[in-house]
Formats: C-alpha cells, structure tokens, sequence
C-alpha cells in the first residue's frame, strides 16, 4: 500500500533536514517547495533533503529542488540529497543533476557544517 | 536439481490492442496514469525497467500536454496502443484554455527536465496543438518484437 505524501521535519548537527515521504510529483511538490521555501526563509543557507523515505519523483520536483538549489546557493549554502534508492538516482543522473546537487548515500556523509 | 529454464510469459494485450483512459486533467489524477502504465506494460511484456521507465515517462506525458494550460476544465484522454514493436502512448488534453496567469521559475525549470527524461527514458516522443487541443506522444520500441 502506498503511503500518503507527507513530510518530516528536523535537525542533523544543526542543520535543517527536510524528509519528504511518498510520491513526488505535479500534485504534491508544492508541499515541498513551500518547506523548502519556509526552511530558507528562516534564515538556513544550506539545507538537507532526505529522498530516503521517497518511492517516486518526476520533473516538477525536480524543478523544486533545483529552485531551491538556486536559494540556496545565493545564500551562499547548500541543498545537500540524501538518496539511495536506483530509481530515484537514475533521474538525477538522466537529467545531468546528480552532478549539480551533492548527493550522498546516508545523512551521517553530509559533510559537517 | 533445478533445471535452467526461459521464462516465456504470456502477454495478456496483443498487437492490435488499445486502451483509453480519460479524467479531469487535475494533478492529483496523474497517478491514474501512472498506474495504468503499469499495468499495461507487464501485460504487453516489458520487464521492470520497462515499466518504470514508462510509469515515470507517462507522467511526463501528461505535464507535457498541460504545458501552457489552464486545465481545470479540461479532460486528459490517454491512449495505448499495443503493436508488435511498440507500444504507443497519445495524451491529448482536450476541453482547456490557454493559461492567463504567469508561471514560476520552478515551472520553466520542470518544463525542460520534462523533455530531458522523455527524450531518455523512450524511443520518440512529440506535442503537436491542434483545433483547441493538445497531444503530446510517445513509442517505447519492445527490445524484441512479438512473435
């Protein structure tokens, strides 16, 4: 069974940690884009997104990351991607951003702040 | 001893078939898409790459024929057709209006990665616009033909 879209919040070494969970897509990104959005707001330069907890994501949510890169990065931070599942990897890397996001396989191999 | 042996299946829609799904062109109704690709792709044969390929990419189909849109009038009708090299997908978004207001950045973005996964994931794909509607298209080529 499929679990409802939903999205976890907290702090790994003081940073923020955003943990989506469930499917991302035309419906349901811009819940992820307003956390996302909410979490910059609050001052946090550099966020990490855990997608450990997503089964499914297409081009609207990545358009959310990559606006939240954008964000970030102006801020003078970081979107870190926490991800291990192939098939959400194989859309980074078909869409070349598995070399503009630093991805890592855990939250421990973010690297510290 | 267990005995080496090749797994034949049994496809279950043939050259020839077709099936059409049709609902309000609302985000949250994609997934109706995306699980009826599933379904149609383990029953015309592809293996578990396919169908993922094809779940992601009949989504983007969908984003694709609503591009530029105000959908929420519109209806999408999805069509697969079975042959025996291909299977053939048309999402026509029928019933919408051009959309008045201005998109997010987020949205040009998406736009792109859209056509970056498309071009990726299967053999052609297209959106054409005509007499108020839109269809957007893909052909997943079978690696081997039917018999």
């Amino acid at each position: 069974m499929e679990q409802e879209f939903h999205i976890e919040e907290r702090t790994d070494r003081g940073r923020p940690v955003i943990a989506p969970v469930g499917e991302i897509d035309v419906a349901t990104a811009p819940q992820l884009r307003e956390a996302l959005h909410e979490v910059i707001a609050q001052g946090n330069a550099t966020v990490v997104l855990d997608l450990l907890g997503v089964t499914f994501l297409d081009s609207t949510a990545l358009g959310v990351l990559v606006g939240g890169l954008k964000r970030c990065r102006e801020l003078g931070g970081e979107l870190h991607v926490v991800v291990t599942d192939p098939r959400i990897k194989k859309i980074f890397e078909i869409t070349g951003l598995n070399k503009v996001f630093p991805i890592v396989d855990a939250l421990s191999e973010v690297a510290a702040p | 001893m267990i005995e080496e042996s090749e797994f034949t299946g049994s496809s279950t829609l043939g050259d020839g078939d077709r099936v059409v799904l049709t609902f309000p062109a609302r985000g949250d109704l994609v997934v109706l898409a995306r699980l009826v690709a599933s379904a149609i792709s383990t029953r015309v044969g592809f293996d578990i790459e396919e169908l993922e390929d094809l779940r992601l990419a009949v989504g983007e189909l969908c984003l694709l024929a609503l591009q530029g849109s105000d959908a929420r009038h519109g209806d999408i009708r999805l069509e697969f057709t079975v042959s025996s090299a291909a299977l053939d997908i048309a999402c026509t978004l029928v019933g919408a209006v051009p959309a008045t207001a201005r998109r997010d950045a987020d949205g040009d973005e998406a736009d792109e990665l859209s056509e970056q996964i498309l071009a990726a994931l299967v053999d052609e794909h297209g959106r054409e616009q005509a007499d108020g509607s839109v269809r957007a298209w893909l052909r997943k080529r079978r690696k081997e033909p039917l018999a």
